[in-house]
């Protein structure tokens, strides 16, 4: 089904302003948790910057891309606000060839991670303002030196984030006849023309696979001059199967940091989940005693490393090394590891649906006190009535089956990503190559639900505090 | 192009009201800042779901104990999104308040304080209790 064809929202996405509509509203939106994270109450359940990222943002960014596609790019406002940027200022410069590719975004995506629960950022508003800022601010410097959407393609965390979870949206935009475009003589799609700018992040409809890389900015459907591209319903992250060359990535199987991105995606969720567990508190607070640490960062670097870096490695290279030799596989260890790398993304998606839905649904109705309180802090009346500060959202108990459920969905999806990569590269031993890598995927399962039935332990740590 | 100039106009107003507003609310002073409370918490440090009581006591800037104020306590996590708990607030004399309530949830808490003195003048402090702990855990 082509979205683009369906009344009212069809034409409104077809509609040459809709992506400026939606990046002023998110805009605004931005402005608000900035001006209130910087001059509100340093509260953080009454103040709109850290609610409405902590809760809403999040929740409605992941619930978008499972339930649509990859939309809060599509809304992002840094992009609105490079693009004015750049009426004034004009880059010249392409992105450096020796720093393509996602390592650089990667590891913006770790820091962010990290700086999260170093600083408790959920219980900063100044310091969520702030970091809104800097991101706007390096959107803004990035892009005005780059060409294209530099940004984006190469630095984003948030960016890398929706990318790797959107090759499990059920959208995408792609060309409807293969034909037209083969007797298209100016690929308006990717280079543009005088109305309208083509692809900034490279990709050539004909070519291109998928989500991966792509903002859906829509920028391709307002150019091409023959109406042949459409945001297409598809089969959830098939792509990832796909082998072929696709336009602006290559093959999957030889971006070693592509499956990076999908194996620290993955962990990623198990970590962050685990952060706010009582558990957690524990294990800090031994490793703290163990390693002589008298302050959090060495603790949670220590935590960072095994649960991002030593975990990862040794049990996809353990699962790999066991393919090889169940499937008497002639693939090299790494050939293997990156084939199924991309197979734990549906699992790592279902954790973080459970993770961040669970503070959506827990905290949902908060956002109606705080902006009636803020609006007291502003006019001096209680102009919306309230604050009703008993608004909240669901019960934490009631929310488990939720993510439980959206665990095993991604598990389900796992495996059966697994299976179909076995088929596709080990076709004389498809079951046996695929054992090992059902083990790591029910090892991830497991322990992401034993992390979500630990009672939640939501602490600020005062180290030696 | 006269779209995208219109849109700046708006967002540049827009910003300078939200501006407006956040400095304004910025701007206030606290008069309760010169009340100096001193509190205690017993257990300490409490644990998830077990009874808590809070006592507060409150004096003015001449180490007078503050009588008849009517207070009221909020409990709040310092992670946004999580149930607020209430209590009821009972003087027991000498400048000393009590406050009974039961925390939810592990993890860093902030008991705001509020209410009015006996000449009228309002009054919030914030008080935090950091590692509430699961029973289990402690």
């Amino acid at each position: 089904m082509n979205i683009l064809r369906v009344p009212v929202v069809g034409s409104f996405l077809r509609w040459r302003h809709a992506r400026p509509a939606l990046q002023l509203l998110l805009l605004l939106i931005a402005l608000v948790i900035v001006l209130h994270g910087l001059f509100g109450p340093q509260l953080a359940p009454r103040n709109l910057a850290t609610v409405l990222t902590s809760i809403h943002w999040r929740g409605f960014l992941i619930v978008a891309i499972v339930a649509v596609g990859n939309l809060f790019c599509t809304a992002c406002p840094m992009v609105l606000a490079r693009d004015m940027s750049r009426r004034i200022v004009h880059p010249a410069l392409r992105w450096p060839r020796w720093l393509r590719g996602k390592w650089l975004g990667l590891a913006l995506l770790v820091l962010v991670l990290f700086s999260y629960e170093l600083f408790d950022l959920w219980s900063q508003p100044r310091a969520t303002a702030w970091l809104v800022l800097g991101y706007f601010g390096l959107a803004i410097v990035i892009d005005s030196i780059f060409k294209g959407a530099s940004f984006c393609k190469h630095l984003c965390p948030i960016g890398q984030f929706n990318f790797a979870a959107s090759t499990m949206s059920p959208t995408e935009l792609r060309i409807i006849e293969r034909e037209t475009c083969r007797t298209c003589r100016t690929s308006d799609c990717i280079k543009g023309n005088a109305q309208q700018r083509g692809c900034e992040l490279g990709l050539f409809l004909p070519m291109k696979v998928g989500n991966l890389d792509c903002t859906m900015c829509l920028d391709c459907v307002h150019a091409c001059p023959h109406d042949n591209i459409a945001l297409a319903t598809r089969t959830p992250g098939a792509e990832l199967l796909e082998r072929g060359r696709r336009s602006g990535l290559g093959r999957l199987s030889q971006r070693g940091d592509l499956a990076a991105l999908a194996v620290v995606f993955t962990f990623a969720a198990l970590v962050s989940a685990f952060a706010m567990t009582s558990p957690a508190y524990v294990l800090e607070q031994r490793l703290a005693t163990a390693i002589g640490a008298r302050a959090e960062w060495p603790v949670l670097a220590v935590i960072f490393l095994g649960g991002l870096v030593i975990a990862p490695a040794l049990l996809l290279s353990g699962a790999g090394t066991m393919t090889r030799l169940f499937a008497e596989s002639r693939r090299t260890l790494r050939a293997t590891v990156l084939a199924y790398a991309y197979a734990l993304i549906p699992v790592g998606l279902g954790i973080w649906v459970a993770h961040y839905g669970f503070h959506l649904l827990t905290g949902a109705l908060t956002i109606v006190p705080v902006v009636q309180s803020a609006t007291v802090d502003a006019f001096g009346h209680a102009l919306l009535g309230g604050p009703f500060w008993g608004w909240v959202g669901l019960q934490p108990g009631s929310v488990f089956p939720v993510q439980l459920g959206c665990v095993l969905l991604g598990a389900a999806g796992s495996m059966a990503m697994v299976q179909a990569i076995s088929e596709r590269d080990q076709p004389s031993q498809p079951m046996l190559a695929s054992a090992p890598w059902l083990v790591v995927i029910l090892l991830l399962t497991t322990t992401a639900l034993w992390i979500l039935s630990q009672p939640m332990e939501m602490r600020a740590v005062r180290f030696l505090g | 192009m006269r779209v995208g100039q219109r849109a700046q106009r708006g967002v540049l107003i827009a910003a300078l009201v939200l501006c407006s507003i956040g400095l304004a609310a910025c701007g206030r002073t606290d008069p309760s800042d010169a009340i100096r409370v001193a509190w205690t918490i017993d257990p300490s440090p409490p644990l998830v779901g077990e009874p808590i009581v809070a006592l507060l006591s409150l004096h003015d800037s001449n180490q007078k104990p503050i009588t008849g104020a009517r207070l009221r306590l909020e409990g709040v996590m310092s992670h946004p999104g999580m149930a607020p708990v209430t209590a009821a607030v009972v003087e027991r004399g000498e400048g000393v308040y009590e406050a009974a309530l039961r925390f939810t949830m592990g993890g860093d808490w902030i008991l705001v304080v509020s209410g009015t003195l006996p000449d009228g003048m309002a009054f919030k402090k914030q008080i935090e209790i950091n590692g509430v702990r699961q029973i289990h855990s402690a």
